[in-house]
């Protein structure tokens, strides 16, 4: 289980380490400022049965409200650097923002949702949690899964994030074909936006988030946007 | 301030790492899997390897088999005993002025709409690819959006579809406005394109008309293009009469306009006379620029970004007399950004440019492709396009100048050859327009 862990925390470590060398060209532009601009309402975040990494059994919606929440879609067998390593990258890197920034510690928390029960079992996603140790103060971040196939499907079907098995089940970048989606959830269990790839740009995510805890700021007294 | 001023750069220098690692991680440890068209949203999951099949959304024709826009799939795969040759037809009942489609972004839908109804049929094409199923038609657009008419196809977005309008339910002009619903069918938004009354943050907005046209993205710089066409009451009017009204002709878009993709808010109004219609944004890495053709002026024009950072416009190059039916409608850049297939409606040619240099475009070979012509496909490696007929149903030609077609050539980089062709008013179907290429192997 340690090796486990340990692989899982070097492919972002390792991947971040990479990038330090390299100027950034695919996103270049300066991002907007929070609050600058509104985000319309997608829809209802969808409810369902899941796990959490100690598995206990939980229900999605009470990790959907509340706090302004950013869901990734992942599966751990994922190898695709563009894909579920990414994402996590990127979650990675909001998680470490929150460490430093007390007002988003407490107002975003962060979810990696498993569309792989089989192979991501409780314990699996504990190990993969791993790279979110050592900030005791950063946000709540989540590490879930779900029972069985048949409790996933309709979280999927909601939640419009299809998964398929590749024609090779031993493909090197895993054996799942998913579109990368990762939504942003306001207080409320509305989808505000969701992003892929291309769009995935932490900078983007963090003004996002920023945009919807002003939103929902008693200073403010914002109701969510229709 | 300053302390957020510190946060958010070091959190953009550890995000600009995070990204130049991760885009070299995948330049290490994946295979380099490209194909589909070239003129394909940038968000879309890409085939692997060639197109499979070719997606022809077709108006109906009134007393031509059942008279009914559809959805015709062209089987196009290498040594198909069908290659060539029409294997399925859905057909929606009615007629719409079929016109533009687009496919979600993971591929499991494809969006195909009606300029004259408003409504958008939504094809299931992820369950059998060589068979689409209607699945669910969109029949509320006018109220759902808050007046925007003439869906202008689907551009893939993450979870969402972008619908660029042509006209508004008030008076029919060519004021519209972008619509966006989410891949499940949910509406999202409406963003009118920016007027002189209404100019949002928009730079130019005194020559801003609200026209829109086509919409595309490029996410490197985060930002939207949009063109300009014309209203309901022109583009459904019989082009004959159009023509010979004065008033109404000067009723064209005149304008690009350049949006922050993020904030959808407009920041730059373009001037570019003539009807500017489809973009194409280059795909190099570092190319930061998108070809339009303005169809009445029959120009060609860059939006580029300049040494400073700033977006501009230009005419690049003159194409023909549009007098003579020189009106460029379709285009398509090649996947090396060294090519462009420029579709004249008028005279039925395809005119191939040089635009290596996109500053200074070079018209290198044309190609009588029919007595008319509109659209055009290219394959990702450049080999193979794919040319359609049908313009509007009011604006096509009539006679026997009114060819029908599905055209295939092969392209050497020298010249096109012919690999095969359909006549659509001989197979019964209608007036092909749009094509979007299918295949039962997608990537991610």
């Amino acid at each position: 289980m340690n090796s486990t862990r340990n692989s899982f925390r070097a492919v972002v470590l390792i991947v971040t380490a990479l990038g330090r060398t390299l100027p950034a060209t695919d996103h270049d532009y300066d991002p907007p400022v929070p609050g600058s601009y509104t985000l319309p309402k997608v829809k209802p975040a969808a409810d369902g049965d899941v796990l959490d990494s100690k598995g206990q059994p939980l229900r999605l919606h009470e990790l959907t409200h509340d706090r302004v929440t950013v869901m990734s879609f992942i599966y751990t067998r994922c190898a695709a650097a563009g894909a579920c390593p990414y994402a996590t990258g990127v979650l990675n890197e909001l998680h470490q923002a929150s460490s430093e920034d007390r007002a988003l510690a407490k107002g975003m928390r962060l979810i990696s949702m498993s569309f792989d029960p089989t192979a991501d079992t409780p314990e699996r996603m504990a190990a993969y949690s791993a790279l979110a140790q050592g900030r005791p103060f950063a946000a709540e971040w989540h590490f879930l899964t779900t029972r069985s196939r048949a409790e996933l499907q309709p979280i999927l079907d909601s939640y419009g994030q299809g998964v398929d098995k590749k024609r090779n089940p031993f493909d090197p970048t895993g054996p799942l074909n998913h579109t990368l989606r990762v939504f942003l959830i306001d207080h409320h269990g509305n989808i505000r936006n969701i992003y892929s790839s291309g769009t995935l740009d932490p900078r983007l995510v963090l003004a996002d988030v920023r945009t919807l805890l002003m939103e929902a700021s008693p200073a403010n007294q914002a109701s969510p946007a229709n | 301030m300053n302390n957020l001023n510190a946060r958010n750069r070091k959190f953009a220098a550890n995000s600009r790492a995070v990204f130049s690692g991760l885009a070299l991680a995948a330049l290490i440890l994946a295979p380099g899997v490209r194909a589909d068209e070239t003129c394909s949203s940038p968000y879309l999951a890409r085939i692997e390897g060639q197109e499979e099949f070719v997606y022809v959304w077709t108006l109906g024709v009134e007393g031509l088999g059942d008279g009914s826009d559809k959805l015709v799939v062209v089987d196009v795969k290498p040594g198909s005993r069908n290659y060539g040759k029409v294997i399925h037809s859905q057909s929606v009942g009615g007629r719409h002025e079929a016109h533009h489609g687009g496919f979600t972004d993971d591929r499991r839908q494809l969006w195909l709409a009606g300029l004259e109804s408003s409504r958008i049929f939504v094809f299931d094409v992820r369950s059998e690819p060589a068979r689409p199923r209607l699945v669910k038609t969109v029949e509320n657009f006018e109220k759902t959006t808050g007046g925007a008419i003439g869906p202008h196809g689907a551009y893939a977005l993450p979870g969402r579809v972008l619908i660029p309008c042509l006209s508004n339910a008030r008076d029919k002009s060519g004021r519209t406005a972008l619509v966006e619903f989410s891949n499940e069918g949910d509406y999202i938004a409406t963003h009118w394109l920016p007027t002189k009354d209404e100019p949002g943050k928009a730079l130019g907005a005194e020559f801003a008309d609200g026209y829109g046209y086509d919409a595309r993205v490029l996410p490197r710089k985060n930002v939207l293009l949009t063109t300009s066409f014309t209203g309901w009451k022109n583009y459904m009017r019989d082009f004959g009469d159009l023509v010979k009204d004065a008033d109404a002709m000067k009723q064209f878009g005149a304008t690009m306009v350049l949006w922050d993709f993020h904030t959808r808010q407009p920041r730059k109004v373009f001037q570019v006379p003539g009807a500017p219609l489809e973009i194409r944004w280059a795909w190099g890495p570092k190319h930061n620029y998108a070809f339009t053709a303005a169809a009445l002026a029959s120009k060609l024009w860059l939006c580029y970004e300049d040494e400073k950072g700033e977006w501009q416009a230009k005419e690049v190059a003159h194409i023909g007399d549009p007098k003579g039916g020189v009106l460029p409608v379709d285009i398509s850049i090649s996947a090396d950004d060294k090519t462009l297939f420029v579709d004249c409606f008028g005279d039925g040619k395809c005119r191939v440019f040089d635009v290596s240099d996109p500053h200074q475009p070079r018209q290198m070979y044309e190609k009588q492709i029919g007595r008319q012509l509109n659209m055009v496909s290219q394959s990702w490696d450049g080999k193979r396009l794919y040319f359609t007929s049908s313009l509007l149903a009011h604006w096509d030609k009539g006679g026997d100048d009114n060819e029908q077609f599905l055209r295939a050539y092969a392209w050497d980089g020298k010249e096109l050859k012919s690999k095969f062709e359909l006549d659509f008013t001989a197979l019964k179907l209608g007036r092909p327009h749009h094509m979007l290429f299918g295949s039962t192997k997608i990537g991610n």
